[in-house]
């Protein structure tokens, strides 16, 4: 399942690397990190990255594949 | 052979005490597997010069001395921790503090810490609590025995659990929440977390006995803000700091970034503008910021410190290769930047700084952090933390230095036993085939071995030990082979691993002389590997006797089975050795029983469940004999329902490993029970040996003979019965016995009685062989006419079987014998327990209690003996329904009885009432 992940401001390099298996694009005040999300076990971990990072989740979706 | 005497003198050397009954130490000061507890778990930590205590939130959180839970929730650099801190540290008692391990904990490792925790903030909690012994799981019971201990205090113990979004495990939230419940306002647990915990939160709303603090809440106001920034020396307007913490939502960390940021910059004011009109994250950008305002020297530190837990100046200097930590770590301290002070010279990166600077570390340097890893195991190692030395070699993927570790340290036996072992299994599970030093090969045996994968346990273990011969081969001209260095105690701990799995092979094959061989080299080893270490890893020599106990007792050498088994069931070491010791009380509860002493067989089961129970080991994780024992024993009493619900037990628990002594054990109780209810067809199938044996078992064997005599005898080949007997090896007691009834039933009482005869009092046999013989001779007697040596002999027979309620051998005698208990004086010798009618007075058939009752249990018992009902005791004594009712179960346990009225009863009979 392909998932998009927003969070609030624009991530450094050294911070989107530690996302190594999302693509990423910054936007105007946020940034989407996006890709293939192997379980939900993955996606939980994923939140609990943000959260230890001190990101802000703006919002999730579910991509169409 | 390995006699007593040296089995003894290398047990005395290692510090197992004698007739300590396995109590443990009595201030448990180190962990159960001999790490000493990590004290900054335990520590609050200290303040910065520069925190700002808030008044409103301060005295919100004095709520949470009311009510019995408090969560204070909120993102990552909140300033939870510190908030909470402060506030412990004014209070006019200690406080419990337990900083999550990261890597989500596992319930028995869990309450380990949380125990100590308890402990370390002068809880008095006695001994018989227990510990667990195993981390994935803690016995509920401890739980209960916990719960009671606090409900019973004057004030309410306050427990902080810091980082406590790092368990994961629903049951531990479970499991706190059942202590909350039944501590009874005994407890104030406080839970500092960044998710919301999967206690139900709900219902403690909806009652009203939850504070809870928020990240809301937690967020600086303008006003506070202001505040803070004036501590670090910034003075800001209004207006500036409504920017400010409109921009970071007050958000703590990001204030606190701020100001050092700013402090730095030439001109404060101007800098915190175009923070205010950056756009990237907060922390991203602040960290980096303040990071390139340190020395290049600073920031190599912290990057590289970001692979560590905590960490103190010597081994921050380790990782950076210079010598100027000790000035940095203090400053940065002092400063507030990054670093947190855990006291004793130890430190931490704040979680959320050390999370980005570990993600710069990897952009900056990468390939660097193995090299960390590996260089942080090393001087851990030196320093004597082992487990976390393991998993920085883990982390490293240096397989060779971590498994090295493990065997140098005697540690082998920790991946069998104790706390550490599922995280060892887990740590090791990583491990590749690449790397193949005599140190793997050895802990791939233990774990082959460990899942009874015996083929390919040996093949690593014959491994490791040719590459072993092969370099002290090489290394024999400068004859430095055997030397124990400072550093590590040479080849002689490897060669002792090599001996335990040696032991514990031969036990799962079933091979007394590669056991005795084993213990024999393990007994030279031990005189020339460092004593300490020895004394540091009590399992390693507890399983080694267990190992070689069980296999003396499958030869059928039962005193010497005995001498090794006795040290292991006597020694102490608390949760490290407690698998080993209720797997030594079980194996002798089964000697007592081939013996015939069903009372003793009894009480040394029921010890071995009760270590099972108080260190909550497993069912899956030892050999678990002592069910099959108790089963037998209701066997012999004819009380198959009992029998059959052990036997079912038994047959839940699943062990990892089987044995031919826990098979054979199994077979002789189902065999003997399908026997008593006249299945004799199923009884013979339940005689094909489950496992493979290198050497046959004498009393394995002869129980065999006796269920397949039984057969025979049944379907009227008295003949054939007798000859089967006849050709069992070893003079065996109980064999001599089938085998005179069989000859007795064939018409030949003069053979018979020779058999009888020829068994000497030597045979230590207790009254479930001697009662059977005496019924022989009396229906020998019988057969003679002679009614005056009939009613001796089944009198005698009654007052032995009397004590110990063996009832089986007088369902088997035969139809002869019902008229005659009819009769005066048997009577009355076989009334109430025998026969119904009253029991004679001061007869006490029951084992005396196994466990005192405590404070608790008794008041429970006496309202019990009031005619009270649950509901009442339970408000009477200002608990739970569900508190009175673990009570009872665990009265009724300790008492032996199932009803209310036979506890009472009972508890009269024993005075406790």
């Amino acid at each position: 399942m392909r998932y998009e992940i927003r969070v609030d401001g624009q991530l450094s390099e050294a911070l989107t690397s530690a996302f190594p298996e999302l693509d990423h694009v910054l936007m105007s005040g946020h940034t989407v990190l996006f890709g293939h999300i192997v379980d939900e076990a993955h996606l939980y971990g994923l939140l609990a990255r943000c959260q230890s990072l001190g990101l802000r989740v703006l919002e999730m979706r579910q991509l169409p594949e | 052979m390995i006699g007593r005497a040296g089995v003894v003198s290398a047990m005395a050397g290692f510090g197992f005490g004698f007739g300590e009954s396995g109590s443990g130490p009595a201030v448990p000061c180190a962990d159960p597997h001999g790490d000493p507890f990590l004290r900054t778990r335990f520590a609050v930590p200290a303040r910065p010069a520069t925190f700002l205590r808030r008044k409103r939130l301060a005295d919100h959180l004095d709520q949470a001395l009311r009510t019995p839970l408090t969560m204070v929730n909120g993102a990552a650099g909140a300033g939870k921790t510190l908030l909470v801190a402060d506030w412990a540290e004014a209070r006019d008692r200690p406080v419990a503090w337990l900083t999550a391990e990261a890597g989500d904990p596992r319930p028995g490792m869990f309450w380990a810490y949380l125990l100590q925790a308890l402990r370390a903030a002068g809880v008095p909690l006695p001994v018989e609590i227990g510990c667990p012994a195993d981390a994935s799981r803690v016995d509920r019971t401890l739980l209960t025995r916990l719960a009671t201990e606090l409900a019973a205090r004057d004030r309410p113990v306050i427990v902080v659990l810091d980082e406590y979004d790092r368990v994961s495990a629903p049951e531990i939230a479970e499991q706190l929440e059942f202590l909350l419940h039944h501590a009874a306002g005994g407890m104030r647990l406080i839970l500092v977390t960044r998710t919301e915990p999967l206690l139900p939160l709900h219902r403690h709303r909806a009652a009203g006995d939850m504070t809870e603090i928020r990240n809301a809440e937690l967020a600086f106001t303008p006003g506070e803000a202001a505040v803070l920034l004036g501590l670090h020396g910034l003075r800001v307007p209004a207006p500036a700091a409504e920017a400010l913490v409109a921009r970071t939502r007050g958000w703590a960390a990001g204030l606190r970034l701020c100001a050092l940021a700013a402090r730095e910059s030439p001109d404060p004011e101007t800098y915190l503008k175009r923070f205010e009109a950056e756009r990237t994250a907060v922390a991203d950008f602040l960290l980096a910021e303040v990071l390139k305002r340190q020395t290049p020297e600073t920031q190599d530190l912290l990057l590289r410190v970001s692979v560590l837990e905590r960490f103190c100046p010597d081994l921050a200097n380790v990782l950076t290769e210079r010598a100027d930590a000790e000035g940095i770590l203090t400053g940065l301290h002092r400063e507030n930047a990054f670093v947190e002070d855990l006291g004793h010279a130890w430190y931490r990166l704040h979680p959320l700084f050390g999370e980005i600077l570990r993600a710069h570390l990897r952009v900056r340097s990468p390939g660097l952090e193995p090299v960390l890893h590996r260089r942080a195991a090393q001087w851990l190692r030196r320093s004597g933390t082992l487990a976390e030395a393991l998993g920085h070699g883990a982390a490293a993927g240096d397989w060779e230095f971590t498994a090295g570790a493990l065997v140098d340290d005697l540690a082998i036996g920790q991946l069998f036993t104790g706390l550490r072992s599922d995280d060892l299994a887990e740590l090791f599970s990583r491990m590749g085939p690449e790397t193949t030093t005599p140190a793997t090969d050895l802990v791939r045996a233990a774990r082959a071995l460990s899942r009874c994968d015996l083929d390919r346990g040996l093949t690593h273990l014959r491994h490791a030990e040719r590459t072993l011969a092969g370099e002290e081969n090489r290394a024999a001209p400068d004859g430095e082979a055997d030397a124990a260095t400072e550093d590590g105690p040479g080849p002689a701990a490897t060669w002792l691993s090599c001996a335990l799995l040696e032991a514990l092979a031969a036990r799962l094959t079933g091979s007394p002389g590669r056991a005795e061989l084993a213990a024999g080299a393990a007994e030279r080893l031990q005189e020339t590997v460092p004593g300490h270490l020895l004394a540091k890893h009590p399992e390693l020599t507890a399983l080694l006797l267990a190992h070689l106990g069980s296999t003396r007792l499958w030869a059928g050498h039962f005193e010497e089975a005995r001498a090794a088994l006795c040290l292991v069931a006597d020694c102490s070491g608390g949760a490290a050795t407690a698998l080993p010791r209720e797997d030594s009380l079980g194996r002798l509860a089964l000697i007592d029983y081939l013996n015939g002493w069903l009372g003793r067989a009894e009480r040394k089961a029921m010890a071995a469940l009760t270590v099972a129970e108080r260190y909550g080991l497993p069912q899956s994780s030892g050999f678990g004999i002592g069910r099959l024992v108790l089963a037998a024993v209701a066997v012999d009493r004819d009380d198959l329902r009992l029998a059959q619900g052990h036997l079912d037990a038994a047959a839940d628990a699943r062990p990892n490993m089987r044995d031919p002594v826990t098979e054979a054990g199994r077979t002789i109780a189902t065999a003997r029970m399908l026997l008593a209810r006249g299945d004799t067809r199923a009884a013979l199938e339940a005689t094909e040996p489950a496992v493979a044996a290198d050497v046959a078992s004498p009393w394995a064997a002869g129980h065999t003979a006796l269920v397949a005599s039984a057969a025979h005898l049944a379907e009227g080949r008295p003949e054939a019965a007798a000859e089967l007997l006849h050709t069992v090896p070893g003079h065996q007691a109980v064999c001599a016995v089938g085998e005179a009834r069989a000859q007795l039933v064939a018409g030949r009482p003069r053979a018979a009685l020779d058999l009888l005869d020829r068994l000497g009092p030597e045979s230590h046999a207790g009254p479930a062989v001697t009662v059977r013989a005496l019924l022989v001779r009396a229906e020998a007697a019988a057969a003679a006419g002679d009614s005056v040596a009939v009613r001796r002999f089944v009198a005698q027979a009654l007052r032995e079987a009397r004590r110990e309620r063996l009832r089986r051998p007088f369902a088997e005698a035969g139809g002869w014998l019902r008229p005659l208990l009819d009769t005066a004086p048997l009577r009355g010798l076989a009334a109430g327990w025998l026969t119904p009618g009253p029991p004679p007075a001061g007869l006490d058939e029951r084992p005396p209690v196994v466990e005192e009752l405590s404070g608790r249990e008794r008041d429970v018992l006496r309202r019990l003996a009031q005619l009270m009902s649950t509901e009442e005791i339970a408000a009477d004594l200002c608990v739970s329904v569900n508190t009175v009712k673990t009570h009872l179960k665990s009265v009724f346990r300790k008492l032996s009885v199932n009803r209310r009225n036979d506890a009472v009863r009972r508890a009269r009979e024993l005075r406790l009432l």
